[in-house]
């Protein structure tokens, strides 16, 4: 298949970037985004260019590597995929993609569509964690947790990190992300110890940089981890709670 | 985003910078949010109550006395003797002063807040939708509301010329409704002024039950379906009271 793309080019930090129109004639519906950007990169390396520069690692959505916004959304246009996964029988023959960096003021470019996440690193350091030594694996049973429970925290706790949901966010909010690790270590047994002090070290941390949740729901359509969208309200509701209760717990 | 001045020391250490968006602010947005959300449900309220009373309009007269006028009275007496005469209204219309110079302030700190986070690379292909509409033009509809808001008070409760009709007297609330609705101008800034509600209503009390944490599947579907029963009843309310004067219905 024919595509036509257009690929930001950015040189580092301080530079100010372009788009550059490259052509493909033969892609094949069976590549995904960055296959295809890995096909244009051969050319310009034989030909002794500089290829386009895009961060990836495993390749099949569990590491949360990749990421670029493809026609103005984060990771394309599938549902719940991240990039490495979105396949081009997703495009038109002889359509235009724009391939563009995840866009967000939290995210510096490092080069071409590599962005620096550690904003969101900075809000894990705040309390995305259980700090107390847990010891080894207790005794089954000793520790109780209904199927419920431990299934909700699990759908939380499958954030991947790609950061994907601040780049969907037209506000620039990272609620989904941080909502997310909230529910998830609230309802486990030793993360619940630490749940106030967490909501309040990482809300706080988390509005330094990221914007407020106007209930866009962009970021749980694109979230490649399929993560709630209700995992947003985590966010005002569990610092709410810690203001009110003063406790660490 | 481009950054203006390489942070050396962050490069140091495996970052682009160290630098955060903004210094810890004044009010938190999440104090804000609450505080939106709050002040919006307390709206929504009034907005229900506020149609509930002019439905009155419709009620014949007794004794002489026009039910709506009568109503008006009520709204100027209530709460006596515990509160002076129009004691209780000055009461609810303090609170709702300072409710909506709160909203209008959360709105504007948190959009400015949001713009600095986004960055200048705006969001493009979104999902599209009624919500997704009503969502973005929150800041819009919400200004068009509060436009309104000063026109209906000029209109109907201050009566300022020339927005409100010539023969305006104040208490006769029937008489004034009738004057002003007489003028299809007026009676098309209502309609479309209750269409931007609807718009900002719907998403509002979808938003506020996230702000206000509501997450169970029970309470949330409950939400959806008031996020629009409640805009419809409260819009067609008060847009068939202006029409059925503008067509003569009501005299
Ligand atoms: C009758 C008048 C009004 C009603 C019934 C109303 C109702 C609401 C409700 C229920 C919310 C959701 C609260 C939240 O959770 O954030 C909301 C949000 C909002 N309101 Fe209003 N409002 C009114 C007037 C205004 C005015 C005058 C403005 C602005 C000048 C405004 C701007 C906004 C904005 C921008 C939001 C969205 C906040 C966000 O994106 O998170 N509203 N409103
Ligand atoms: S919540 Fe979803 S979109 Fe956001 S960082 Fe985690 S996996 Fe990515
Ligand atoms: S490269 Fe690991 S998730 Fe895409």
């Amino acid at each position: 298949m024919k595509l036509t793309l257009e690929i930001w080019r950015q040189a580092g930090p301080t530079q100010e970037g372009h788009f550059e129109t490259v052509q493909v004639d033969d892609a094949s519906e069976q590549m995904s985004i960055l296959e295809l950007l890995d096909h244009v990169n051969e050319g310009y390396i034989e030909r002794g260019e500089e290829p386009f520069a895009f961060a990836s690692d495993c390749r099949e959505g569990i590491c949360g590597t990749c990421g670029l916004t493809v026609n103005g959304r984060p990771h394309g246009p599938g549902q719940n995929t991240p990039a490495c996964q979105q396949r081009l029988f997703n495009f038109t023959d002889g359509q235009t993609i724009k391939l563009e960096p995840f866009r967000s003021a939290a995210y510096p470019v490092i080069k071409d569509m590599i962005v620096d996440r550690a904003a969101l690193d900075h809000v894990m350091e705040q309390g995305g964690y259980v700090s107390m030594d847990a010891g080894t694996a207790p005794d089954a049973d000793t520790l109780h947790v209904n199927h419920e429970t431990s299934e909700y925290s699990l759908d939380h706790a499958a954030c991947i990190g790609c950061g994907a949901c601040v780049a969907a966010c037209p506000n620039g909010a990272a609620h989904l992300f941080t909502g997310a690790k909230l529910v998830h270590l609230s309802l486990m047994p030793l993360g619940k110890e630490e749940r106030g002090r967490r909501a309040r070290n990482m809300v706080d941390d988390l509005e330094a940089n990221f914007g407020h949740c106007s209930l866009y729901g962009e970021c749980a359509d694109v979230c490649p981890a399929g993560v709630p969208l209700t995992a947003v309200s985590a966010v005002t509701r569990e610092r709410a709670r810690a203001a009110f209760r003063g406790k660490d717990d | 985003m481009t950054l203006r001045n390489p942070d050396r020391e962050a490069v140091a250490h495996g970052h682009i910078t160290n630098e955060p968006i903004r210094q810890k602010p004044g009010v938190p947005s999440w104090v804000l949010k609450l505080i939106m959300a709050v002040t919006g449900l307390l709206f929504a309220l009034f907005v229900v109550g506020h149609m509930a009373g002019n439905l009155k309009l419709y009620l014949p007269a007794e004794g002489g006395d026009e039910a709506l006028d009568e109503y008006g009275a009520f709204l100027r007496s209530m709460g006596e003797p515990l509160f002076p005469h129009e004691g209780a209204l000055w009461i609810i219309r303090a609170v709702l002063l300072v409710a909506i110079i709160a909203h209008i302030y959360g709105a504007f700190a948190l959009t400015a807040r949001s713009k600095a986070s986004r960055g200048k690379f705006r969001r493009s292909n979104l999902m599209g939708g009624l919500d997704s509409f009503a969502t973005k033009s929150m800041l819009v509809t919400g200004i068009v509301l509060l436009l309104f808001i000063i026109f209906h008070l000029l209109d109907l409760t201050l009566g300022v010329q020339p927005i409100a009709p010539g023969d305006f007297a104040e208490g006769a609330v029937k008489a004034n409704m009738i004057a002003t609705f007489s003028r299809w101008p007026v009676t098309i800034v209502y309609v479309i002024a209750m269409c931007f509600l609807f718009l900002h209503l719907t998403h509002g009390i979808r938003l506020a039950a996230s702000d206000l944490g509501i997450t169970g599947a029970k309470w949330r579907q409950t939400f959806l379906i008031l996020a629009y029963v409640i805009p419809a009843v409260v819009c067609i309310g008060n847009i068939v009271m202006p029409l059925s004067v503008a067509l003569g219905l009501v005299s």
